[in-house]
C-alpha cells in the first residue's frame, strides 16, 4: 500500500477522516467526506464536486482493485488532501485531456475527477496506486 | 411506490435534515443503523451543532464508542470537548425514574438552552427508542409524545432522530412512527428510489456505482413506456447523490432514445454542471433545467 509523499507528511495539518472501504460503505463515505469538508469550509458546488470525485476515485478501487481500499482526508496548508489507495494491479497514470466521447467505455471518472479538483496526482506500481485529490479551501 | 417516498412528502436522506427536523428511521439487523448514526454525528458536529447520543441500552457503551471512533479523531476530539455526549433516557429524565412526557421534553429543553450558552447553534439528538423495553415504557405513551413535541423545534435548534427497532416494535406501531414524524430517514445510506409517473420518472437518494442496474433500468423502462408520447421528464432534484457512472448512462440513453423529440432533465445546479461536463450540450432534444434543491 502506498503512503503519503514526505513532503505531505512533513507538512501534514490535521487527519480529518481514515477509513477502509468496500462497496458496501461507499455511501458512508460520501457522508463522512462531505461532512469533514463541510467543516473546513468547502461549500456549495466546490463541495459537492470534490464528494464526486472522491467517489470516483473510491469507485475505481472497488471496481478494478480487488473491490476496495483505503481513504485518508487530511487538511493541509490551505486545502484539503484525499489519499486513495489500493492494492490493485495499478493502471496508467495518464489523466485524458479531453473529455471523453459518450460512446467511449471507460476513462470518464478520471477525467472529470481532474477537472473537478484543484490538483490531482497518481501513483502506481506493483503494489498498486495511490490517488491524490487536493481542493483548496476558500 | 408511494408518493410519500419521495423527498416532497418526508423521505429525505439523513444528509438533508435541516435544524428544527424531527425524523423516523427505522433499522433491522447488520450495519445499517450505525452508518446512519454516524452519518448523522458527523453532520451535526460539522454544523456546530451539540451532539447527543441515546444508544440501545442493550449496547454497551464501549461498543458505541468503538463503532464512532473507528472512523478517524473527530469523534473523539468531539467527545473530549463535549461536543459530543452519549448518554441515556435514564439519565436525561434522572433523578425521576419513570417516563413522562413532560420531564423528558423539560430536560431536552434545558439541554438545547445548555448547548446553545456553550456556544452551539443548538442541539441534536439520536434517540435509539429501545429504551422504551429498557424503562417498560408504555408505547401508547411515546406514541402520544412523538406527535405532541413541536413545540420542542420551534427556533430550529433542536434536531431529533428517533430510531426504530423493527425487529421490537411491533410493525403496526413502526408504521404509526413512521407516519407521525414530519421526516423520514431512509432505512440505510445509499438508496436509490426511482418513481415512475405518466410522463416521467423521479429519482431520489443516492445514484451511484451500488444503484446503477436500478438506475438504468429505470431509466430504460421509463423510456420505452414514454417514447409513444414524444416527450419525458427526469426529475433529478430529489437525487442527492448523482455519480458519474449513472450520469453518464443517462446521457447514453437520452442520446439513443431517438423516438422521443424532448427529454427535460430538472435537477440541482450541481448535477447540471456536472452532466454539462459529461456532454450534455451534444445530446440532441435534451433540456437542462436547474432548480434550486429544497424540500
Amino acid at each position: 500500500m502506498l503512503n503519503f509523499s514526505e513532503e505531505s507528511v512533513e507538512r501534514a495539518d490535521e487527519t480529518l477522516l481514515e477509513q477502509s472501504f468496500t462497496a458496501d460503505c461507499l455511501a458512508l463515505l460520501r457522508a463522512l467526506v462531505e461532512s469533514a469538508a463541510a467543516k473546513e469550509g468547502l461549500d456549495g458546488s466546490r463541495l459537492g464536486e470534490f464528494v464526486l470525485a472522491v467517489d470516483e476515485i473510491a469507485c475505481n478501487a472497488v471496481e478494478h482493485a480487488g473491490g476496495g481500499g483505503r481513504l485518508v482526508l487530511r487538511r493541509l496548508d490551505g486545502a484539503l488532501e484525499c489519499l486513495i489507495t489500493d492494492t490493485g494491479p495499478g493502471f496508467t497514470p495518464e489523466l485524458p485531456r479531453t473529455p471523453p466521447e459518450l460512446d467511449s467505455t471507460g476513462g470518464r471518472g478520471l477525467w472529470l475527477a481532474h477537472l473537478l479538483t484543484d490538483r490531482l496526482t497518481i501513483t502506481t506500481g506493483t503494489t498498486g496506486a495511490a490517488v491524490t485529490l487536493r481542493m483548496y479551501l476558500p | 411506490m408511494h408518493d410519500r417516498q419521495t423527498g416532497c412528502a418526508g423521505l429525505v436522506p439523513v444528509q438533508r435534515l435541516r435544524p428544527g427536523d424531527h425524523a423516523f428511521v427505522g433499522y433491522g439487523v447488520g450495519e445499517s443503523r450505525w452508518q446512519v448514526l454516524t452519518a448523522y454525528v458527523w453532520l451535526g458536529l460539522a454544523r456546530h451543532e451539540k451532539v447527543m447520543v441515546l444508544a440501545d441500552p442493550d449496547v454497551p457503551q464501549r461498543e458505541v464508542l468503538t463503532r464512532l471512533d473507528a472512523y478517524g479523531p473527530q469523534a473523539s476530539a468531539a467527545r473530549a470537548r463535549g461536543q459530543l455526549v452519549l448518554s441515556s433516557m435514564r439519565e436525561v429524565i434522572r433523578p425521576d425514574r419513570a417516563f413522562t412526557v413532560d420531564r423528558q421534553t423539560a430536560r431536552l429543553q434545558e439541554e438545547i438552552a445548555r448547548a446553545r450558552r456553550e456556544g452551539y447553534t443548538g442541539l441534536r439528538t439520536f434517540i435509539d427508542m429501545r429504551w422504551v423495553p429498557d424503562m417498560d415504557a408504555d408505547v401508547a405513551g411515546v406514541v402520544h409524545r412523538e406527535t405532541h413535541v413541536e413545540h420542542l423545534f420551534h427556533g430550529r435548534a433542536y434536531t431529533e432522530v428517533c430510531a426504530y427497532d423493527r425487529g421490537w416494535f411491533a410493525p403496526e406501531v413502526v408504521e404509526a412512527m413512521h407516519d407521525a414524524h414530519p421526516r423520514r430517514l431512509h432505512d440505510y445510506l445509499g438508496v436509490l428510489l426511482s418513481i415512475p409517473d405518466e410522463d416521467a420518472v423521479r429519482f431520489a437518494g443516492d445514484a451511484d456505482l451500488t444503484t446503477l442496474d436500478q438506475f438504468r433500468t429505470a431509466l430504460t423502462e421509463g423510456l420505452a413506456q414514454t417514447a409513444d408520447r414524444g416527450h419525458m421528464l427526469l426529475d433529478l432534484t430529489h437525487l442527492h447523490f448523482l455519480g458519474v457512472h449513472c450520469a453518464f448512462d443517462l446521457l447514453r440513453q437520452v442520446q439513443l432514445a431517438t423516438d422521443h423529440k424532448r427529454i427535460e432533465i430538472r435537477c440541482s445546479v450541481l448535477h447540471a454542471g456536472i452532466l454539462r461536463k459529461l456532454g450534455a450540450a451534444s445530446v440532441p432534444r435534451l433540456t437542462l433545467s436547474e432548480v434550486r434543491v429544497g424540500c
